[in-house]
């Protein structure tokens, strides 16, 4: 992920503001896309002073008062399950009739109820609507089944509340706001509260967010200062807080407390939220501020935003045709009846097969069953709705999402996608886009944590201008840095490589200038972050690990940097730190921290040291540190620093400036009461900080500037080289400095040096678009070479929602790879609609960040990579997986299998319902008109659940066009789905001609073949029946790739399943067809039709399905002769090897 | 998130509670999830395809011949009567006369034109009677056939359903429009027994029809639609409606009447004495009757036969055209030179 600042992860920094900032600025912008606009608007209330109408007020210690008053304060137990057992059945209906098909069943099932329109019984007509409720209804109820269970585990907790003077055990579920509880360490907190106390005098509490936003590192929260004192005696305690109203922000809170007329105020550091688990500290206390459902963390339980695939949105173009088809052929039908009707309409009464009037009333008979010519003609039309109801594959919305269910559960459990370092599996959190993977255009990637691990090692130093970037090892540095501390010896966890060179000067004390700097420089890495050493033990008890636990993975490596050159950071407390410098312990008094913010681009400390002496150090990117140093006094150490910053950067790394300032008393006062007013200000607190923090940081002295490598994932380039040879334009957008990017983007093989780089640097809307339309020009006038396009986010800013917009789409459509550096996040999700916006091509967004949540919601499929950076972008997220590399097999063989077997099982489920619609519709022009149907209706309603619905469905999860290494071996194969060739309205047509032409075929042949015979309407319907089953999955037969044991039995299970079906229909006696199966299946007829009707139907369909594939074969078609005769060897080589091949075809 | 609806959220929240379990084992390696299980892949190669078209041709080429022999072998005589059998004078209002009270009595002279084998099948046949009309097949109630316990089930039997209250056995439209001309058969002045046990299916006679379920109220209402009943024969006995009962598929169709049990020699003179009661004439009805001797394969009908020899005839073009198309033009399997990126120069996009 790529933060706003160049080189510096902004959101670890200093989580909270960075993140307003982040979300405010998306807020404010014109787009707006899902729920980031609705979030933002609650995150930048934050910022904002609680009005009265916003805020509730909570008595500390009392919660009879707290949830007396008129705030509707919601108990702590919480409920995640839907229904109870009463409301079960009308809720779960209500929600079930939520979606089109089944309001399309239920219409269908109502209509036939209608004793004019009644065309199937009771049972057949209502049996598949019931049988979907059902099975939805026994999958919900499962689900909200185990969704109880783990609510009555939940409520049933024990927490120490305090209660008559004493803490006494309390369920979960009893705990109300106002209360206030004890949590010890390791406990998992109940409910958000806000601290009082803590077993650290200081107040101090670390908690692990794992559960609510996945990061593991340790966070700190704080008790006020006011409140520590007082917590000892509850009984006595009095204050309320008022809160703002509750809201899903993990990171933001804003309160006031008032204990003894004294006004505090609160911030998110002080809130420990339910779902935490306190660590490292012995015992905390707080003030239950929001319960059970009003907690963040329920608040934030709520999944992925529901997103609509792009076949299921082209395949509603073709569900639009064939309703025009249904409603052609019932149009048809009712026509032809009433011709009929008016052509006979003298004799209806007497016809034998007719009889209209009804003479056992009265003599001169009344009309039975019949309502007036128009009349008949409206019935006949309704009741040939529901009689080719199928015609519209409401069974296929099911199939669909059975099959997507299958092929989530494939892609979790491939092994290829499996993170072994963070031991996470692949997670589908979107099932209705599983196809699109198989479709993607154009790839958005983070770098941070996405392209690269986000574990920074510090590389190089510049003090005073000199480099010290020997990395190589010596030998005797090997060991790592250690130092003895009351017989116990201390450890930096993580072992630093070192320059021997500086090390040295960092040991001989302070004698020179060189090595005082050195010094300094240290010390400010030690002591100017927010991390948090925590001593560890280890097997041997005098040996103690000090681990660094910070937001920030640059301040970590920092950090240990700083111990590997003797600087042991031991103890952070708000109040002071602790450095072990070489020995010595050193304590250090934290006078006053200015956080991190993207504004500033740069953190502040103020230390009172050891001397007496205060003095401030800061850190931050070099854009903004070097407009705060003192250039008149040291502007050559600037200008050599400057350079070697360039070196580094170009070399990839991440880059840090250090100064520091001496303040004297006045200067520190004056800071100290500006300070003081600014944090407990009630109004723009932030924004005062903001400007305290200003203030201060001026006229510093330039200590250094740091580098840090961030390395790249494993696999990286390969990937980016796959997918780019897929055909997939990858834009990496970073927040990095254009030479870093750069660099990285070589390393990434994302740039090659056979790139002619297009960069556009610009500073005004003139400017940039001058260099964007020379830019364009250049392009034009020769195509044949490759083209980088760089562009930076100043430019951005331009171009982004204006008519340039246009120029830059064309630019970077003709350019193969594109990088933008120096992004802010609000950019990313611009960048991405703006290449949304204009082509219809599938997008796919992947980053790990807070900061790439806006980009993932944005494009058509948003991968979040689950790793260092917390679990924002995995929880906005439609797929999630552990490395960027993964996206790979998830793209060119689950996206290429996944597209080609729903596109391929779309037609198929269109083809089957039509070629029996079909096949009812030919019988009707040979029954009068009259939708007589000689299938029985029984078999009608199971032939699209029954008889043809489970190999289509076990084919679309199972069917592999190709194998998995050869789609790997040849990316370019995922072109078929860019292309969609999968599914088109071409191959639509195509498939309605077969359909035609079949459902003909199982027609006409027996009905030639027995006209004028003595057979049956059941006999002939058992014939139709079967026919049309076996053309219908012997159709599939031949379209299916891969016969494993699977597909065999799901294809032969069904037709056998539809012949036993069949029987069973017609053994009871009760119903017209009895027995004629067994009467017509003893006759040479029947079979002698059945195999006619198979070959001819099919006939057409394999000589042209051969002639195709062997004349004009499409890539799929000969990659998988390629694989099938074995013509490649195994090699090493990768695509020029398939050139070389002689051997010739061994049929 | 306002995009959530009621619908997404019970899936993400199935899915949610599975990313609390974050830390996941590695999903075990099996051939089946990993997608790899054991499989035939068969491609259509042009062996395979030539294969399969001559396959076919050989198997339908006899085939069609057997059929066609089988058709051939078939000795029909048909004999249309529906006009003949009215009385020049009548024959302006054909309606009127059958629905009259006048004699219907007719012969008919038949000349068997090749020797017939027995059994020798009478039947009737009607053309453009609907016997599948919706209206029509449905006016019928299964329950009561078979059973004496459900004689009132007659909901579905209207207009025939009851008469003065009391329910029709057998109900409905189909019993009610039973055929009843009958023919009386004779062969050289000799009569010519037509049998008429047998004629419907074991299974209707057995299970169907119940044995115990008489007739009643059938044909009392106040129009007579066809045949009468034998009031004290148990449905599971009378045939013809049995026969009737299974309602034709298609608009022209034959119904059994009886068999004849003994050959007939060629140039047999036959003179059927036929009561012509059944009325077509309202709706332009033909009806014949029929002689037949059957094959194996079924009645009279070369459709079957055509199509074979169709079907085979140009399965076998179609295995010369491919075999022919594949000498000439032959593409070699699995050639990469013929993938999209191979054959645009300096392709890969």
């Amino acid at each position: 992920m790529d933060k706003p600042p160049p080189s510096i992860s902004s959101s670890r920094w200093s989580n909270v503001s960075s993140k307003e900032v982040t979300f405010a600025d998306l807020a404010s912008k014109r787009i707006r896309h899902g729920s980031a606009g609705a979030d933002s608007e609650m995150l930048s209330m934050s910022q904002k002073e609680i009005k009265d109408e916003d805020a509730r007020l909570i008595y500390i210690n009392d919660p009879d008062r707290t949830n007396d008053t008129s705030f509707d304060f919601t108990g702590n137990s919480i409920k995640t399950a839907k229904y109870s057992v009463f409301t079960f059945l009308p809720r779960n209906l209500f929600e079930q009739f939520h979606r089109v098909a089944y309001v399309y069943f239920l219409v269908i099932a109502v209509l036939n109820q209608l004793p004019q329109l009644a065309v199937f019984g009771r049972g057949a007509s209502i049996m598949p609507l019931a049988f979907v409720l059902l099975v939805s209804a026994i999958k919900d109820a499962y689900e909200d089944f185990r969704r109880h269970r783990s609510d009555r585990v939940e409520n049933n907790r024990l927490a120490l509340v305090f209660e008559d003077g004493e803490f006494r055990d309390k369920q979960w579920k009893y705990i109300r706001v106002g209360e206030v509880i004890k949590v010890v360490s390791n406990q998992t907190l109940p409910c958000d509260m806000v601290l009082l106390a803590t077993s650290d005098p200081t107040g101090v509490v670390y908690v692990q967010t794992t559960n609510l936003d996945g990061e593991s590192n340790l966070k700190t929260r704080y008790a006020k200062q006011e409140t520590l004192q007082k917590a000892t005696d509850l009984e006595t305690f009095d204050g309320f807080i008022k809160c703002e109203k509750p809201n899903r922000n993990i990171y933001g809170f804003q309160a006031n407390m008032e204990i003894d007329g004294r006004r505090l105020s609160l911030g998110p550091s002080n809130i420990i939220l339910r779902g935490c688990e306190l660590k490292n500290t012995e015992w905390a206390l707080g003030v239950v501020v929001y319960a059970g459902s009003e907690t963040k963390a329920m608040l934030n339980n709520s999944g992925a935003p529901s997103k609509r695939s792009r076949l299921e949105t082209r395949m509603n173009l073709e569900i639009i045709l064939l309703s025009l088809f249904l409603i052609a052929l019932c149009t048809t039908a009712a026509a032809t009846a009433a011709v009929w009707l008016r052509r006979h309409r003298d004799d209806l009464d007497t016809i034998l097969f007719y009889r209209r009037k009804d003479y056992s009333v009265r003599p001169e008979g009344k009309n039975h069953n019949y309502y007036g010519w128009g009349w008949e003609i409206f019935f006949t039309f309704f009741m040939a709705v529901i009689v080719y109801q199928i015609m519209i594959p409401i069974s296929l919305y099911i199939s669909m999402e059975l099959v997507r269910i299958g092929q989530a559960y494939f892609m979790t459990r491939d092994d290829l996608m499996y993170d072994e370092s963070s031991k996470s599996s692949f997670q589908c959190r979107a099932l209705n886009i599983n196809e699109d993977l198989g479709q993607i255009k154009y790839l958005f990637s983070d770098k941070t944590g996405t392209l690269t691990d986000n574990k920074m090692e510090f590389q190089c130093a510049c003090i005073g201008g000199v480099d010290y970037s020997d990395r190589e090892p010596a030998e005797s540095e090997q060991a790592g840095y250690s130092v003895e501390v009351d017989g116990i010896i201390l450890k930096p966890k993580m072992r630093v490589r070192v320059d021997p060179s500086l090390l040295n000067l960092t040991r001989n004390g302070k004698a020179t200038e060189e090595a005082k700097r050195a010094n300094e420089f240290f010390l400010s890495l030690a002591a100017c972050n927010t991390i948090v050493p925590i001593v560890t033990n280890t097997s041997d008890p005098n040996v103690k690990l000090v681990d660094y636990q910070g937001e920030s993975p640059d301040e970590q490596a920092l950090v240990y940097a700083a111990a590997a050159y003797g600087f042991l950071l031991i103890e952070r407390t708000s109040g002071h730190i602790v450095i072990n410098v070489r020995g010595e312990m050193q304590r250090y008094n934290v006078l006053g921290l200015h956080e991190f913010d993207s504004d500033r681009k740069r953190m502040s400390v103020i230390l009172g040291c050891p001397d007496m002496s205060v003095k401030l150090f800061v850190k931050g990117a070099d854009s903004s540190m070097f407009s705060v140093m003192d250039e008149v006094s040291y502007g050559d150490v600037i200008e050599a620093t400057k350079k070697q910053l360039h070196a580094y950067s170009s070399d990839g790394l991440r880059t840090l400036v250090v100064g520091m300032r001496k303040l004297n008393d006045s200067e520190f006062e004056q800071w100290r009461s500006s300070f003081e007013a600014a944090s407990t200000a009630l109004i723009g607190r932030a924004g005062l900080l903001r400007k305290v923090a200003g203030n201060i940081e001026t006229n510093l002295r330039i200590v250094g500037a740091t580098a840090i490598e961030d390395k790249l994932q494993r696999g990286v380039p390969e990937a980016i080289e796959s997918l780019r040879i897929a055909g997939i334009k990858v834009w990496v957008l970073t927040g990095d400095k254009q030479e870093t990017a750069i660099s990285i983007g070589f390393s990434s093989r994302l740039l090659t040096r056979n790139m002619r780089q297009i960069v556009i640097n610009s500073n005004s809307l003139d400017s940039c678009r001058r260099s964007l339309e020379e830019a364009n020009d250049s392009i034009a006038s020769d195509d044949d070479e490759s083209v980088a396009l760089i562009i930076d986010g100043t430019s951005l800013i331009y171009v982004l929602d204006n008519d340039l917009e246009d120029v830059l789409f064309q630019v970077a459509c003709k350019s193969s790879a594109v990088l933008c550096c120096r992004v802010a996040p609000f950019q990313k999700a611009g960048i991405v609609a703006l290449v949304k916006n204009r082509t219809s091509d599938m997008t796919l967004a992947i980053g790990d960040g807070a900061n790439d949540v806006s980009m993932i919601q944005m494009a058509d499929v948003g991968v979040g990579i689950s790793g260092q950076e917390g679990r924002q972008a995995v929880m906005a997220s439609d797929f999630a997986m552990g490395q960027f590399r993964f996206l790979v097999p998830l793209l060119l063989v689950h996206g290429h299998w996944n597209y080609q077997r729903m596109g391929y099982m779309i037609l198929y489920n269109f083809y089957r319902n039509a070629v029996f619609v079909l096949i009812l519709f030919w019988y009707v022009l040979f029954t009068c008109y009259t939708l007589t149907t000689a299938i029985t209706e029984w078999s009608s309603v199971l032939y699209s659940v029954v008889y043809t619905s489970f190999p289509t469905i076990v084919i679309g999860i199972l069917d592999k066009n190709l194998g998995r290494r050869i789609l790997l071996r040849h990316p370019q194969l995922y072109g078929v789905g860019q292309r969609a060739e999968g599914y088109s309205t071409t191959l639509f047509w195509y498939m309605m001609f077969d359909t035609v032409w079949q459902s003909a075929v199982i027609f006409f042949i027996p009905l030639f073949a027995y006209w004028g015979s003595t057979i049956d309407t059941s006999s002939l319907g058992d014939l139709w029946t079967i026919a049309a089953v076996v053309v219908v999955n012997l159709h599939l037969a031949m379209d299916v790739i891969r016969w494993n044991w699977i597909a065999h039995a799901a294809i032969w299970g069904s037709i056998v399943a539809a012949c036993i079906c069949v029987i069973v229909i017609d053994v009871i006696p009760t119903l017209p067809g009895y027995w004629a199966i067994f009467q017509v299946a003893k006759t040479w007829m029947f079979w002698f039709c059945l195999l006619a009707i198979v070959v001819t139907a099919l006939l057409p369909r394999f000589a042209i399905k051969f002639l195709v594939e062997y004349y004009r074969p499409s890539d799929v078609r000969i990659a998988r002769e390629v694989e099938k005769l074995g013509t490649y060897r195994e090699s090493q080589t990768m695509v020029t090897e398939m050139n070389q091949i002689q051997d010739p075809p061994r049929r | 998130m306002p995009s959530n609806n009621t619908a997404s959220s019970s899936a993400a929240g199935s899915s949610d509670s599975s990313t609390t379990r974050r830390n996941s084992k590695r999903p075990k390696y099996s051939k089946f999830t990993q997608q790899e299980l054991p499989a035939c892949k068969p491609i259509l190669t042009p062996g395979w395809v030539i294969l399969t078209f001559l396959v076919i041709s050989v198997i339908f080429i006899p085939l069609g011949v057997v059929s066609l022999f089988a058709s051939q072998d078939v000795v029909e005589i048909v004999d249309r009567y529906d006009n003949d059998c009215i009385p020049p004078p009548s024959r302006a209002d054909k309606v009127a006369y059958i629905q009259g009270a006048a004699n219907k009595t007719c012969t008919r002279t038949i000349v068997v034109p090749k020797k017939m084998k027995q059994p020798i099948y009478v039947y009737y046949e009607l053309e453009n009677f609907y016997q599948n009309h919706r209206r029509y097949v449905k006016s019928r109630s299964d329950a009561q056939l078979r059973s004496v316990r459900d004689e009132n089930q007659i909901e579905g039997c209207k207009p025939e359903d009851d008469v003065n209250g009391q329910p029709i056995v057998p109900c409905g439209l189909i019993a009610w429009s039973l055929f009843n001309d009958t023919y009386a058969l004779s062969k050289n002045n000799q009569p010519l027994n037509v049998s008429k046990k047998g004629i419907a299916w074991k299974s209707d006679r057995e299970h169907k029809f119940g044995k115990n379920v008489f007739p009643k109220n059938f044909q009392m209402g106040n129009i007579t639609g066809g045949g009468r009943l034998i009031p004290n024969v148990p449905l599971s006995e009378q045939e013809d409606l049995i026969v009737w009962m299974r309602t034709a598929a298609l608009p022209t169709f034959r119904k059994l009447y009886g068999k004849i049990e003994t050959d007939l020699q060629e140039n047999d003179t036959i003179h059927v004495v036929l009561e012509n009661n059944y009325n077509t004439y309202s709706f332009d009805g033909k009806k014949k009757l029929v002689l037949s001797t059957t094959s194996w394969l079924g009645g009279k009908n070369d459709f079957l036969g055509i199509a074979y020899l169709t079907v085979g005839g140009i399965c076998f073009f179609l295995a010369l055209a491919f075999t022919i198309m594949y000498l000439v033009k032959p593409r070699r399997l699995g050639d990469p030179t013929y993938l999209s990126w191979n054959r645009v120069p300096g392709g890969g996009r």
